[in-house]
């Protein structure tokens, strides 16, 4: 089984890497942690960097998962090649781009790449962001699914996640307490479906909502609360129409034995229990 | 110096009191209680009723405050009328229509009609809602007023009230417990600005919040949440131009300390930490006189 510890990082191709970094930084709230040629690095807390717009397709698009230790890299690789997924060994100099010691590259059933990362860097320096957006980090990621059992399947038996809760067919997955880290949602193509970032606390989400209203950017959910997980949230659009996330208040699922996992329904009542109505096409029928 | 036990109830008038009766049964959600031709009230906790809509011209308005004993009026009819203000005892068919013993009436400086009354008359059956707005009560209101100093001082020298803390001029009236149950802001004319209900949390006020969006009624602040109170504040428009609130959460008094008032920004700087959007006039002109 491979084991996931972490969501380590994002990296998104944009062709307009200064627009995104714009968002990424004025708007978003996060940090230049780097700047190279074609690539910038983002940080939102004590981690190296947790986001990277890289110049190239908005349709490349990368979630890395970190792993304990270096043999459980070979040991992953094995167990996905013999399941059929190709698996790439990263070179040493990919490795230094993402900021980790050594990486494999794989794509998921529905065709995510989905890289693992052993000893991604730290930061000497805490994280503060180019606003005060109250963000307290990176937490998790939606992630497309062109077949949501078979790759529920994928990730709870391939890999250590475990069903936290169900919108419709859409799982939310946990690897560690934190109620999810991964989100499934069934739609038609492959990606990454929205990239979470967690803040101190309701107010931030609402102060957001005012200030993200005020410049434009376009709000497709919320702000509201997700009866799965208890957090308040609010969703809007960035750069190339990824999905982003302020969330606050997540449920932290300690028993592992006596926790089970609930079905909502998918509709905006299994989304919201304030009443908001998500404008996202993998949140509607 | 009286001293001021709890806030009542509002009296409103109304130019369409079928209209204002289906806003406080179907938008707040409240419980109706009496229902006359002139007259419709409504329950939001244990008091019998905190909102009564009257008919006719919507300027007459009351605010209804509680006193503990009769002596307490004597008392206030003196002081009112020391700083010259109208002030009378209520007739026992005024005292009998608004389920009260005794009442004194008055003026403020700005001609808002606040009532002292003595036992009010509570409810032995509990609040069933009309809708589950969550409303856990009648929390305050929002008055304008022309004369914000001299109000103020009529406040807290005649009737007992403490200043919690001000935004811009306007300050914020402590009666008991809660930060405030009464709020002045200066404004060109007189009347109630807000009526204010409280919801048991945050949810409650986010819920209504969409309620309200979906039901097309205008939202004119918030959500937010205030500086000086950290009370969440839902601020919309009901009929005859008064505003109500949904408001949650707050500071209430720590026993007996008291707490030196803070001065916060006129405008909406002062009176949302969110940045909300505010429609309000007299909010974009708390600082001015």
């Amino acid at each position: 089984m491979i084991r996931l510890q972490d969501v380590s990082y994002v990296r998104l191709g944009t062709r307009d890497l200064e627009g995104a970094t714009h968002f990424a930084t004025d708007y978003l709230g996060l940090e230049v942690a780097q700047r190279l040629k074609n690539a910038i690095y983002f940080k939102s807390d004590e981690r190296g960097h947790t986001l990277c717009y890289f110049e190239g397709s908005p349709d490349d698009q990368v979630a890395a998962f970190e792993v304990a230790n270096g043999e459980d890299l070979s040991a992953a690789a094995a167990e996905l090649e013999r399941l059929g997924h190709e698996v790439h060994a990263g070179t040493a100099e990919e490795a230094q781009l993402r900021q980790v010691r050594d990486f494999i590259a794989f794509k998921d059933p529905t065709g995510n790449k989905i890289e693992l990362v052993w000893r991604p860097e730290h930061s000497g320096r805490r994280y503060h962001g180019e606003r005060d957006a109250g963000i307290t980090g990176f937490s998790h990621i939606g992630l497309c699914t062109t077949d949501p059992v078979r790759d529920e399947a994928f990730w709870t038996q391939v890999c250590n996640a475990r069903v936290s809760d169900r919108i419709g067919d859409a799982a939310l997955l946990r690897i560690d307490e934190v109620h999810h880290t991964i989100a499934l949602f069934p739609t038609n193509r492959a990606g990454i479906q929205h990239i979470n970032h967690q803040v101190e606390s309701g107010d931030d989400v609402m102060r957001s909502f005012n200030f993200l209203t005020e410049r434009q950017v376009p709000m497709v959910f919320g702000p509201g609360r997700h009866p799965t997980s208890s957090a308040r949230f609010l969703y809007f659009e960035g750069p190339d129409g990824m999905v982003f996330e302020y969330s606050s208040g997540v449920r932290s699922i300690a028993d592992e034995l006596l926790y089970r996992e609930r079905q909502f329904p998918f509709d905006p009542k299994g989304f919201c229990e304030w009443g908001a109505k998500p404008e996202i096409k993998e949140f509607r029928n | 110096m009286i001293a001021i036990e709890q806030l009542r109830y509002v009296v409103l008038g109304t130019a369409n009191l079928a209209a204002a009766a289906q806003f406080a049964q179907g938008t707040l959600g409240l419980e109706p209680i009496d229902r006359t031709p002139e007259r419709a009230t409504f329950r939001s906790d244990d008091r019998d009723y905190t909102l009564a809509f009257v008919a006719g011209e919507p300027a007459t308005q009351a605010i209804g405050f509680e006193v503990r004993e009769t002596k307490a009026l004597d008392i206030a009819f003196d002081a009112l009328r020391a700083r010259g203000l109208r002030a009378a005892r209520g007739t026992a068919d005024e005292c009998a229509l608004r389920k009260v013993r005794d009442m004194l009436w008055f003026h403020d400086h700005s001609g808002n009609r606040i009532e002292l009354v003595v036992r009010p008359m509570n409810s032995g059956w509990r609040y069933f809602p009309s809708r589950d707005a969550g409303i856990k009560g009648l929390d305050g209101v929002m008055l304008r007023s022309t004369a914000i100093k001299k109000d103020e001082n009529l406040w807290t020298e005649v009737l007992g009230a403490q200043v919690s803390d001000w935004a811009g001029d306007a300050p914020y009236l402590k009666i008991d417990s809660a930060h405030h149950r009464l709020a002045l802001f200066p404004s060109k004319k007189a009347g109630i600005l807000a009526v204010e209900y409280a919801v048991e949390s945050v949810n409650l006020m986010m819920r209504n919040y969409y309620v309200l969006q979906n039901t097309q009624v205008s939202i004119m602040h918030g959500p937010g949440r205030r500086p000086a109170s950290e009370q969440l504040f839902l601020t919309f428009a009901g009929p005859d131009g008064v505003l109500y609130s949904f408001v949650a959460e707050g500071q209430t008094a720590d026993g007996d300390v008291v707490r030196r008032p803070r001065q916060f920004p006129a405008g909406p700087q002062g009176l949302c930490s969110w940045g909300s959007d505010n429609k309000i006039d007299e909010f974009n002109r708390a600082g001015t006189r």
